[in-house]
């Protein structure tokens, strides 16, 4: 039963996902979302983190892979809470309009 | 087909379509697996009448034998789904999970997506590029102090500055500067305007010396007041080009004259105090003439051509036209006796040319004049009682032609007491009162 459960709730998870896709809402969160932060000064703030972690690195070639663990936590730490809050206010709105499937 | 088994669970979990993997960027890949499922009921199609439900939850079983078993399948997962759907519906916690889950989701696609952008600009060699040496970086720090802007000025700085024409070497207030500069220099549009309408105007000037039509606007140098006179003169800095001067200018008739003359005032001062230069007669402060120190020769050479009616405030002779609507011809007549003797006669007997100023008739004037003679009796201070030394006057003109001397002094007086009624009422009505002179004349005899 919890298998079923789990399942119940993948389902469901999945389910969402492909409305949120469908509508095209994804993308106009995603959207939102980044304008926001490049508003707040996010992307300004990581960038110059950014170039802290390079400079200390010193590598010849930095990959994507040495920089994605150093730099996605700061940057979901450093988001501002009213992005956040905003953000997750418009999911569940979407999620009560489109819940009663 | 073959792999696929009528499982309980292994049929829900293959239908079940998985999770999306966060792409990088913005780039969404359509599912992957939907598109293998929808290909591989195709041929289900051809199966029984519970085939509507396997469009909603593909189900790989598809063998005739498990037909029984796929549709008890179908109601449960309908089942499920409708449990699911009013669980959705009142689990709130679930949900806030899920849109907290969606939430992260979106973040990390952010996040990787800066990653791919700055790793795009190390490998290009950007990502570095606005870096420079520490001291330029402090040089051009943003300034966020109070009453700064972020380059570190004053805000309205230049408002309050001065500064120093190096044309005149004055100093003139910030805003003013560049309109000043523009005149001082004599360059731009406005100034070579002034220019050319200064030379317009002093040409005129030269021409109508002996015309008197002209100088009815030039010559108006006879005012009474000083103050007057400086307020005007203020004026005539400010608006040079403003279009109430060339509508003034038009009025060449002598009444609007008086009205407009603040406005022609300017070119009037200009002019006249280049008239006062190129002029013989000695000026006192280029407004009027001091007869005391002319000579008998000049004296008449000016009344023949100006009006000379000597105004009691300043003891100056008017140096208008002889057409002057300030003062009467009695006066001008009074004033050319009383220097030339009684013998002098008003040039404007002779050039009758034009009435533009008054509207008296000829006839008319003739009579005025013969009428006015002999007001010695009146009190010449009182202007308020201009209309009964005005019929005085007219009364007293039946012995015109004996009494043609008059004491100086009285006509002198006289001349002044009524010249105020008297152009005040000209000012008002154009015919001065000719018209009720007989019922005057009936009334004192």
């Amino acid at each position: 039963m919890v298998v079923s459960k789990m399942n119940k709730d993948a389902q469901m998870r999945a389910a969402i996902n492909q409305k949120l896709i469908e509508t095209g809402e994804r993308e106009l969160l995603k959207e939102l979302l980044r304008a926001k932060l490049i508003e707040c000064g996010w992307k300004d703030q990581l960038k110059a983190h950014c170039k802290e972690v390079i400079k200390e690195k010193v590598l010849e070639h930095v990959t994507v892979d040495d920089l994605v663990p150093e730099i996605t936590p700061k940057g979901r730490a450093l988001v501002p809470e009213s992005v956040k809050k905003e953000l997750l206010q418009r999911i569940r709105t979407f999620l009560a309009q489109h819940a009663s499937l | 087909m073959m792999q696929q088994q009528c499982r309980r669970d292994g049929g829900r979990a293959e239908a079940r379509p998985p999770t999306l993997p966060s792409a990088p960027g913005s780039f969404v890949s359509p599912h992957p697996t939907v598109g293998r499922q929808l290909l591989k009921l195709v041929p289900t199609v051809q199966r029984g009448p519970g085939l509507w439900a396997l469009f909603l939850n593909p189900l790989p079983c598809c063998r005739p034998l498990c037909y029984e078993q796929s549709e008890r399948r179908l109601h449960k997962s309908l089942q499920m789904k409708m449990e699911e759907m009013s669980l959705s519906g009142l689990d709130n916690s679930k949900l806030e999970a899920i849109a907290q889950e969606i939430y992260a989701d979106l973040v990390e696609d952010s996040c990787l997506g800066f990653c791919f952008e700055v790793h795009r600009a190390v490998k290009c060699g950007y990502f570095f590029l606005d870096d420079t040496d520490p001291d330029s970086m402090k040089d051009f720090e943003i300034v966020d102090q109070p009453g700064l802007d972020i380059f570190g000025q004053v805000f309205n700085q230049w408002k309050s500055k001065e500064c120093v024409c190096p044309n005149c070497s004055r100093s003139i207030a910030a805003s003013r500067f560049a309109p000043h500069l523009e005149k001082c220099l004599g360059m731009g549009r406005n100034s070579s305007r002034i220019a050319n309408r200064r030379i317009a105007n002093s040409n005129n000037m030269n021409k109508s010396e002996s015309d008197q039509e002209d100088n009815d606007d030039i010559n108006d140098n006879d005012w009474s007041y000083g103050s007057e006179k400086k307020a005007k003169k203020r004026k005539s800095d400010k608006n040079p080009n403003s279009p109430r001067r060339s509508k003034s200018l038009k009025h060449k008739n002598g009444f609007s004259v008086c009205t407009s003359a603040s406005n022609t005032l300017p070119l009037l001062f200009s002019s006249s105090g280049e008239l006062s230069n190129s002029d013989p007669f000695k000026y006192n402060n280029s407004t009027g003439i001091s007869y005391e120190t002319l000579g008998p020769e000049e004296l008449r050479s000016l009344l023949t051509t100006q009006c000379g009616v000597i105004s009691e405030h300043t003891k100056k002779m008017c140096t208008r036209s002889l057409r002057c609507p300030q003062h009467t011809d009695e006066q001008r007549r009074a004033v050319r006796i009383y220097f030339l003797g009684p013998s002098a006669v008003l040039p404007e007997v002779e050039s009758s040319l034009d009435n533009d100023s008054f509207d008296m008739t000829d006839s008319q004037a003739l009579i005025s004049r013969l009428q006015w003679d002999g007001s010695s009796d009146l009190s010449p201070s009182d202007s308020g009682s201009s209309k009964t030394s005005e019929n005085q006057g007219w009364g007293l003109g039946t012995n015109s032609s004996e009494s043609r001397k008059t004491k100086k002094k009285k006509s002198h007086l006289s001349l002044v007491g009524t010249a105020s009624g008297l152009g005040s009422n000209k000012k008002k009505k154009p015919k001065p009162p000719a018209p009720p002179t007989p019922s005057i004349y009936d009334d004192i005899n």
